[in-house]
């Protein structure tokens, strides 16, 4: 079963009496373990389609399963809670909260999942150790580097164990060092067995992942398994290391 | 408990956002505070009039008789000339009676030596010392002998003696001129001091009748009579008896209104409770105004605020927050600060009152009321303002707010 499953999905959007459609029919099957890349020029729809992968957004028609769920017909607690279970977000200009202590930004997705406070703190501190932010998870957004903020956005993606990573051009706004290492955290991650998908336009950051998707106008152009890592391609069980 | 994780954010929320906080506090606090001062102005007002109403000395079996017709009190004064010595006569020998005293009042200078002061002049009779229960300090009352022979003897309160006799002189059997009429001091009043209102009771000369009528005043009719009955039970049949006999003595028609109005100790309770209704009426008019500012500041800051922090929404939102976390979070940020504003407020408003208070300015009295009305009103205030920024917030897509 996939872990992600698009069939025929549309999506509209209207603003001044105009309606645009930016995703003009797209069907994507997704399985758990994979390395995605979603690639595509800008105005292709590739946020469009993270939102709703990310179930930010309903498709204005077709049908996405996650998970095996089918997330079009659920209402605002339900998308909240499978936003909050199974989905990390990483967002390319990572959207911490200000003021706020990487320990805090990365307790977040805690606040609002049953864990108790205990088991929560322990969670966000081993996350934190993974990404090795340990020393400064007491600074605020504020007082750390571009390359540290991404990793509190990762450790902040991760700290409640989700289904799926879905990172926007991750390393967009990142020089191309700490871009990347960042592209080694998302591989550690997959290599671990955590689904990834990357949003991006960037060859180099699609050409880590498994597998590429291009987009163009509202449409999958091509979908294929990356020439490199033929052995993950479909993600299948049993093959990863 | 999801709702005790979402004040816990709002708290948070409001810890790094303290510009806000104190515009917000600030607006409810004035109002707040303006509600504790008239509350408590209110209250004050209230307890100067209970006590120029027991200035009047009043029991319960006791009721005046006072010349003229119209308002109560704060008349103009048209001083009526048709309350006579007949009429105290005749109400005296009412059988349920016990003691009537005809009253004559002056405003006038009083001098000694070179020293002058505006005080009252009362003609009253020996009876006052009984009805009123004033204490004499230093001297005697003026008695029946007196009276009879129109002595040319007075009875000083606190406020004259100070005024015209230096410090350490004694007043008693010095000559002071009222008029054109020397009087000799006989007798001290105790100081009873000023009363919240301001009024001062000490100001005050006690002359017989028989010589305000004969050397002072040189009218014959009276400017109220004091009429103690023999018990309270028997107040209202001695009032309708009092009211017949001056009606018939001062031949008024059936179709004229009387010429003499009754003061009683009922009366007074009703007119107070007027004048507290038509008081409540203004402090809830004001106290409903100054909220409206303060509630109207909050939506103002909070709908700015939430504007501000869109893009916190949305990160929540992302990770798992439902509509209703950010609606509560918002709701606990609004009545948090309100509520944090109705204690400002009342801190501020009490001391404004006690100040008030202690400069004898405006007559302020504190009660528990206001603490429990800010405490009511300011929490309100939150939830009725905080609700529609609130829902704002939360009704933002995920998808627009990150953006």
């Amino acid at each position: 079963m996939s872990l992600i499953h698009l069939e025929d999905v549309k999506k509209s959007y209207t603003s001044i009496g105009m309606t645009t459609e930016v995703l003009k029919g797209v069907t994507l099957k997704i399985s758990e373990g994979e390395y995605v890349a979603i690639i595509g020029p800008s105005g292709a729809g590739k946020s469009t389609l993270m939102s709703i992968m990310g179930c930010l957004g309903r498709p204005t028609s077709g049908s996405y399963y996650l998970d095996g769920e089918l997330v079009d017909q659920m209402n605002d607690k339900q998308l909240s809670g499978v936003r909050n279970e199974k989905i990390g977000f990483v967002f390319q200009a990572f959207h911490l909260l200000a003021g706020v202590s990487a320990f805090d930004n990365v307790y977040l997705p805690l606040v609002y999942c049953r864990k108790t406070p205990a088991d929560a703190r322990d969670r966000v501190r081993e996350i934190l150790a993974k990404v090795g932010l340990s020393e400064r998870m007491n600074h605020s957004p504020g007082k750390l580097s571009g390359g540290e903020q991404q990793r509190v956005t990762i450790a902040r993606a991760l700290v409640n164990q989700p289904k799926i990573v879905l990172a926007d051009e991750p390393t967009g706004n990142l020089d191309s060092i700490t871009g990347k290492e960042i592209m080694a955290i998302f591989d550690r991650l997959n290599a671990e067995g955590n689904t990834i998908i990357l949003i991006t336009h960037d060859p180099e950051v699609a050409a880590r992942a498994h597998r590429t998707i291009r987009i163009k106008d509202g449409l999958i152009e091509s979908d294929e398994k990356n020439e490199n890592f033929p052995e993950f391609g479909s993600g299948a069980e049993g093959t990863r290391a | 408990m999801r709702i005790f994780r979402n004040l816990v954010q709002a708290l948070r929320g409001l810890g790094r956002n303290k510009a806000n906080v104190f515009l917000m506090t600030l607006g409810v606090a004035v109002g707040i505070a303006s509600l504790t001062v008239i509350v408590a102005i209110g209250e004050g007002t209230r307890a100067k009039v209970l006590d120029r109403i027991a200035g009047f000395g009043f029991g319960p079996e006791s009721f005046s008789i006072y010349a003229g017709s119209g308002r109560l009190f704060f008349r103009k004064a048209q001083m009526p000339t048709n309350m006579s010595f007949q009429d105290v006569e005749d109400v005296a020998s009412l059988p349920t009676v016990r003691h009537v005293m005809p009253r004559q009042r002056k405003r006038l200078r009083a001098v000694y030596r070179k020293n002058s002061t505006s005080t009252r002049i009362y003609g009253v009779t020996p009876l006052w010392e009984i009805i009123r229960a004033w204490p004499i300090v230093d001297g005697k009352f003026f008695d029946d002998r007196d009276m009879d022979r129109k002595s040319k003897v007075a009875v000083l309160g606190a406020t004259p003696v100070k005024n015209l006799f230096p410090p350490g002189e004694d007043p008693l059997g010095k000559s002071v001129r009222m008029g054109n009429v020397f009087f000799k001091v006989v007798g001290l009043l105790e100081e009873k001091g000023l009363t919240e209102s301001g009024y001062d009771p000490d100001n005050r000369v006690l002359i017989p009748i028989s010589t305000s009528v004969a050397r002072l005043t040189h009218e014959a009719h009276l400017h109220s009579i004091k009429v103690q009955a023999m018990s309270p039970e028997v107040v209202d049949e001695t009032m309708e008896a009092t009211r017949q006999i001056l009606r018939r003595n001062h031949n008024l028609s059936p179709i004229t209104s009387d010429d003499f109005r009754f003061v009683t100790p009922t009366g007074i309770m009703e007119w107070i409770t007027e004048q507290k209704q038509a008081m409540n009426r203004m402090l809830i008019l004001i106290s409903t105004v100054s909220l409206l500012v303060g509630g109207i500041v909050i939506m103002n800051i909070m709908l700015v605020s939430i504007r501000e922090r869109i893009h916190e929404i949305g990160v929540r939102r992302c990770f798992g927050a439902r509509r209703s976390d950010i609606t509560q979070q918002f709701l606990f940020e609004s009545v948090f600060v309100s509520m944090l504003g109705g204690i400002v407020g009342t801190i501020f408003g009490v001391v404004v009152s006690l100040v008030l208070k202690r400069t004898d300015f405006i007559p302020a009295q504190i009660t528990w009321e206001p603490f429990v009305l800010a405490a009511l009103f300011s929490g309100a205030v939150g939830l009725v303002f905080g609700i529609q920024p609130a829902r704002k917030a939360a009704n933002w897509s995920p998808e627009e707010t990150i953006r």
